[in-house]
């Protein structure tokens, strides 16, 4: 479970978050859903120890994170996968590698054949079969590129998924699969997920809960539905946005 | 005051993130296939140009010796000229600024790129501190590559310098190879590691830390890597004559 409670942070005079609170139950998809510069990618680091509060704090499977510094917050991020906006795959480093990359850090020793097994099965569970493994991340269009980040952030087997802004950039029918691939792997291994989005359609679609951020605060959170029914004016006007071209 | 202030904290956190470095050097994991990587980037990727670089600068020593010292006779001392620039000053601070050039720029922009790209915080959610990853190996490499590139350079500049002195000005090779064997000893030559050992380190941490702090995008990652060129380059000169200093105190 994911619990954030009055969250504050600034960078200098910009006050990004705002006692923002926000709660996740296990095995579950919440969707944050916001316009750029609402502060959901500082919300999202804020989750995975990237970056310290001013105030407030985070709560993961009751390890509170905000508190946490050197080896006891590299310890509890082994619990954590996270899919980045552009990916972020190792440009110096293969498919293969890349992918390994958690596994080889958490398992130190592991054997090569094993390794390389559960590198193979990882990359299955993303339709993406062995003739990728030699190749460069520079090699791959934005789809696979997302497909291998998710098999990167899934390898080492994690409690928690992260994704910042899955579906920004691509194209209807890789948005489709992206999307089927948060659903799938919260059904097959029962990961708590959190998706950081300005995708009203994907976020439907995804999410067991629905959270809307703006100007740093949670303006309406529940059931997809439930949120949709708001009579938040912000919240009514983002939404009318994607529903009001149906 | 302002920029007077952002420099000085800026330093600081240079210094804080050297310290890091230091301190992850000495926990496991033990990264020796990284720093073996980073030799062979750092080393043995540096030694044509430094190998060039020693070459032409042993040659045109020889030729300046040769011509101060005609007019006094003196052209038997050329060799022990040569060796003594090369090894205490020329070796060391040409090695620094020409590898600062090669690999200090491409440790920079390589780090750079990374963090841009968030390719650091995806290493960091993976429970893998990127200072340790991306850094130490660096660092350690650079320290034990400088002086081995040091030595190159003074080999080559001595040999250019030899071939000049002897063949081409015709000054007998017994007094050049003589008083080249009586003006340097072995102090000569450990001052003039120790300085590039101290180079090594040094630009290894500014390098790292020029990328590693970058932000910005594309123009970010440049002007941390031009940054990192002028702030090693300064740390070089200055670092010369303090070291310099210190020794020649102590003599």
């Amino acid at each position: 479970m994911i619990e954030v409670s009055d969250l504050w942070k600034a960078f200098g005079d910009n006050q990004v978050l705002k006692g923002l609170d926000l709660r996740i139950e296990r095995g579950t998809t919440c969707v944050v859903l916001g316009a750029s510069g609402s502060g959901k990618t500082v919300l999202l680091k804020h989750v995975v120890g990237l970056l310290k509060p001013d105030r407030g704090r985070v709560v993961v499977d009751g390890v509170e994170i905000s508190s946490l510094e050197g080896k006891a917050l590299t310890d509890a991020r082994r619990s954590f996968g996270m899919v980045f906006q552009g990916s972020a795959l190792f440009d110096s480093m293969t498919v293969f590698e890349n992918v390994a990359f958690p596994l080889r850090e958490k398992q130190r020793g592991i054997p090569s054949d094993e390794l390389r097994a559960r590198v193979v099965e990882k990359l299955r569970v993303v339709d993406l079969g062995e003739e990728v493994l030699e190749l460069w991340p520079a090699q791959l269009s934005g789809g696979m590129k997302k497909r291998v980040a998710l098999a990167r952030a899934l390898v080492a087997e994690p409690q928690v998924v992260l994704y910042d802004e899955p579906t920004t950039g691509l194209d209807p029918i890789t948005t489709d699969y992206v999307d089927s691939m948060i659903v799938s792997t919260k059904e097959r291994l029962g990961v708590t997920s959190m998706v950081i989005s300005h995708d009203i359609a994907s976020s439907f679609k995804v999410a067991d809960r629905l959270a809307v951020l703006h100007d740093g605060r949670i303006l309406a959170q529940g059931p997809p539905e439930e949120v949709r029914g708001s009579r938040d004016p912000y919240v009514q006007k983002f939404l009318a946005l994607w529903f009001g071209k149906q | 005051m302002g920029a007077i202030r952002r420099s000085l904290e800026d330093f600081g956190q240079m210094i804080l993130f050297g310290a890091e470095a230091l301190t992850w050097m000495v926990r496991p994991p033990y990264r020796l296939e990284l720093v073996l990587a980073q030799m062979a980037a750092i080393g043995a990727g540096s030694s044509f140009i430094v190998a060039v670089t020693g070459l032409f600068a042993g040659m045109v020593l020889a030729l300046q010796g040769h011509y101060a010292m005609r007019s006094f006779g003196a052209e038997g001392y050329v060799g022990g000229f040569v060796a003594v620039a090369l090894v205490r000053e020329l070796a060391p601070v040409f090695t620094a600024l020409v590898v600062t050039g090669r690999s200090g720029s491409a440790i920079s922009t390589e780090i750079g790129t990374m963090r841009v790209t968030e390719q650091i915080d995806a290493m960091e959610t993976m429970a893998v501190n990127p200072v340790q990853y991306l850094a130490v190996p660096r660092m350690l490499a650079a320290t034990l590559m400088f002086p081995a590139l040091t030595m190159l350079f003074s080999t080559v500049g001595y040999l250019g310098g030899y071939v000049i002195g002897v063949d081409v000005q015709q000054i007998p090779p017994g007094p050049f190879l003589d008083h080249t064997r009586s003006m340097v000893d072995v102090h000569d030559i450990m001052h003039g590691l120790l300085k590039a050992l101290i180079f090594g380190a040094v630009i290894s941490i500014i390098a790292c830390y020029r990328g590693y702090s970058a932000a910005g995008g594309a123009k970010g990652v440049g002007e941390g890597t031009t940054r990192a060129v002028v702030t090693s380059s300064i740390a070089i000169l200055i670092l010369d004559y303090v070291v310099t200093f210190v020794s020649l105190s102590g003599d």
